[in-house]
């Protein structure tokens, strides 16, 4: 195994290459497939892929995942601007103008050369009911049916009521793809696909929770990076050893002494979606003042129930329950109440002395109730917290210094609170 | 309503058990069955000194409407509502509960509305369920048993009701009855009582406060709230004549109701899956489309105006396509978007009214 470790996280190592690779193998694949006559699907990030696995030869893209690699890559504002001379306003989401830009001027300027035309879309009102509005836009434009899975909010755990309701649809949706693609659906194949998401999320668990270490062998900058094939490869072997191979390596470069912040004196949570367009800098700022951000709800969260930290195993059953019951584990479709008792154990757990609550205009499900939740962190566990203003993907609106002052404030409340002896 | 808690208070006073619910269509039959005077929590802007309240709680990239709301509960609430209600609408709303719920202690009595569409498996089944957990909660809630009598008496008196404010708005779109007049008495419905309302329609039609004028530009109003009072009186002064509206304070609240049953979770079925289409339910938009269309020519619409909501997600994803389609029609558009701190100076969207009037009016 090499590596070159650069301050921050962002070192090269092999899991970094095979990433790349699996990627750039994934969207090639996508788009060799599709034009050999694969029935196409675009879905919302949390549409269970799973389900397609069960058919001979059905493909599926992920708009926001596709969004994000491309605010990632540095093509995020000029893609946004796309939709905005369209007419869609600056205050969209910036996913939803990354794609509605991008499929708008078919493809060009994408770094995977856009996504192949959808013979069906599937959003999801889970993590946010916007993604509905967006797909109708396509739906409208090329014609294409659009299927919405309805998940219910939980303010509470999911209940009984839910959980059919959401798995009606799981199977609704299998029957809709059979109409629409003429190809039959396999049980089997979809409960193997399961077993290997559950498997490789197991993985995923561990490399997180890695970051209870002191000092952390990873950055939260690590996970944003690492998440990207959950959403491009589920329930693919490829998943499993990605994740396996990763967990290794990251436990061997323990063993070596490798951390990305070697000087770690702060540990801090990150409360939103990875700022994409501002990844490798702001995690080199933050190394450079001893500060690492160890873990982030938006990572931790990939494979618990909602407002629950550890994994939810795979039992081996039928694999809709599975996949209806894990409905609700993002962030954005549970309530505050779920959301701070995630985090407290977080904190717990990865000794975390800080928390960055970014506040993203483009994403309201994420950021409305930040202010209660900082509140509620700051009084209950006695954490200090600070708000940043960030949005995800466009880069016009954020401001790296006004960041960053208010971060460097949050650094001197830690030191005060330790010099304190609080 | 120039003020909301004044009138709140008063029904108050006269032993009337309020609700306050949000968003648009909660299902104001059943909680006035119960005995309860439900009052819509929407455009309560106008009854809020500032937004201190809310944002407390909010960031300003938060639309008005929830702004208004939240400023509203907190610093009204107490001692005026019994209980809260709400079903899902949007991003922005599925937060607020929690939130309200920091600073108000008042019983949130809750309905998720399947956002999909009536002939998908399960989504009429849940719905029922739903209904039926909610006439539950409210039993337990008011003391009371359901009455399906009550429940038939409570949908006779809103079905009067809607078909009274459609009356108004066809007197709007003759010249009848100037717009700003027209959405004032309309927009009242929501912090009525539904006796009260009907009693205050009825009046108006009776007694329209002006003489008929000479119907000028036929134009079609949109958005989520109908706009500021200066703005609806300077489409009337300058010739407009609002000749239809898909306002969701406004028609998109009265436009449709469904045939009359005792059975609520039957009843809730046809309300729901077959309102009148709104943005803010997801599986409408293609018959949104057709509908508001099918108005353009029905009332011979010339000009299309669209007061933009800042900040909602749901109108911002439709503008651009429904733009286009009336560009298609020869209709002539204006998009003005209104958002919380433009309240403070309108005058911009005024000039751009009279504007868009005179080149309508050539
Ligand atoms: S609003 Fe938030 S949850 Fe929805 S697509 Fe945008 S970033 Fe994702
Ligand atoms: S105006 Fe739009 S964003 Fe605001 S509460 Fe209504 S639907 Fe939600």
């Amino acid at each position: 195994m090499t590596t070159d470790t650069a301050p921050g996280g962002f070192r090269k190592t092999s899991s970094g290459r095979r990433l790349t690779g699996i990627i750039m193998n994934d969207y090639l694949q996508l788009h060799q497939r599709a034009a050999d006559g694969a029935f196409v699907v675009w879905i919302a990030i949390v549409v269970p892929a799973e389900l397609f696995a069960g058919f001979d030869n059905v493909v599926y893209a992920v708009p926001e995942s596709h969004a994000a690699m491309s605010a990632g890559k540095g093509v995020g504002t000029l893609q946004c601007e796309k939709a905005e001379r369209a007419g869609y306003s600056t205050d969209l989401c910036s996913y939803a103008r990354i794609d509605l830009g991008t499929a708008l001027d078919g493809g060009r300027d994408s770094p995977t050369f856009g996504m192949p035309r959808p013979h069906l879309l599937v959003s999801n009102t889970n993590n946010c009911s916007l993604l509905a509005k967006w797909f109708d836009v396509y739906h409208r434009m090329w014609g294409v049916p659009h299927f919405i899975l309805d998940i219910p909010f939980c303010y509470e755990e999911q209940t009984g009521a839910d959980f059919a309701y959401i798995k009606a649809q799981f199977a609704d949706l299998i029957r809709t793809i059979e109409e629409l693609s003429g190809q039959r659906f396999d049980e089997a194949r979809a409960r193997e696909a399961v077993r290997l998401s559950g498997e490789a999320l197991l993985y995923w668990k561990r490399f997180t929770s890695l970051a209870a270490h002191r000092p952390s062998p990873i950055t939260a900058f690590d996970s944003f990076v690492h998440m990207a094939p959950i959403l491009t490869s589920r329930g693919t072997a490829q998943l499993v050893e990605h994740y396996r191979e990763l967990v290794a390596e990251t436990e061997e470069l323990m063993a070596q002494g490798v951390y990305p912040v070697p000087g770690e004196r702060y540990r801090l949570l990150w409360d939103s979606i990875a700022p994409w367009h501002q990844l490798r800098k702001m995690s080199a700022r933050l190394a450079a003042l001893g500060a690492n951000i160890t873990c982030a709800s938006y990572t931790y969260c990939i494979g618990s129930l909602e407002g629950s930290f550890d994994a939810y195993a795979y039992d081996g059953g039928d694999p809709l329950d599975w996949l209806a019951r894990l409905q609700n584990f993002s962030v954005c479709p549970h309530g505050m109440k779920l959301r701070v008792r995630a985090m407290k154990e977080a904190i717990e757990r990865n000794a975390i002395d800080g928390v960055v609550f970014a506040s993203n205009r483009s994403c309201k499900v994420y950021s409305l109730m930040q202010m209660d939740q900082m509140r509620s962190i700051r009084d209950t566990l006695g954490v200090p917290a600070v708000m940043i203003d960030v949005d995800h993907a466009d880069e016009r609106k954020y401001n790296e210094e006004a960041s960053f002052v208010r971060i460097e404030a949050l650094l001197e409340t830690i030191d005060a609170l330790r010099g304190s002896g609080a | 309503m120039n003020d909301i808690p004044q009138t709140l208070a008063q029904m108050k006073n006269r032993g009337r058990r309020l609700i306050g619910c949000f968003p648009l269509y909660p299902p104001l039959e059943l909680l006035h069955s119960f005995g309860l005077t439900p009052v819509v929590l929407w455009g309560m802007n106008g009854s809020v000194q500032n937004y201190d309240s809310s944002d407390r709680h909010l960031q300003n990239y938060t639309c008005r409407v929830a702004r208004g709301l939240t400023g509203f509960i907190i610093d009204q609430a107490a001692g005026l509502f019994d209980a809260l209600f709400m079903y899902n609408a949007c991003d922005t709303l599925r937060n607020l509960p929690e939130i309200i719920a920091t600073e108000v202690e008042l019983p949130m009595l809750r309905l998720h509305v399947p956002a999909l569409p009536e002939e998908r498996t399960g989504a009429k089944g849940y719905l029922q369920d739903r209904i039926r957990s909610l006439v539950k909660d409210l039993e337990q809630f008011t003391r009371r048993p359901f009455s399906a009598d009550a429940f038939m008496a409570s949908t006779a008196l809103y079905r009067k009701q809607r078909a009274l404010c459609r009356s108004l708005d066809t007197l709007c779109a003759a010249g009848g009855i100037p717009f700003a007049r027209a959405a004032e008495v309309l927009q009242s419905a929501h912090v009525l009582g539904v006796e009260d309302h009907i009693a205050v329609l009825e009046h108006e039609l009776a007694h329209p406060p002006s003489p008929a004028r000479t119907p000028g530009a036929r134009v079609m109003a949109s958005g989520i709230q109908a706009p500021p009072a200066t703005l609806m009186e300077v489409m009337d002064d300058s010739g407009i004549t609002v000749a239809a509206n898909d306002i969701a304070t406004l028609a998109r609240s009265y436009a449709d109701c469904p045939p009359a049953q005792p059975d609520p979770s039957g009843y809730y079925c046809d309300f729901y899956f077959r309102h009148y289409p709104c943005s803010t339910m997801l599986p409408a938009g293609d018959r949104r489309i057709e509908v508001l269309m099918q108005r353009v020519r029905d009332s011979d619409i010339r000009g299309f105006i669209f007061f933009g909501e800042k900040f909602c997600e749901y109108e911002y994803l439709e503008f651009p396509h429904l733009q286009d389609r009336m560009k298609d029609r020869g209709v002539a558009t204006l998009f003005l978007e209104i958002g919380a701190e433009d309240l403070a100076n309108l005058m911009p969207m005024k000039t751009r009214i009279e504007a868009f009037a005179e080149m309508l009016g050539h």
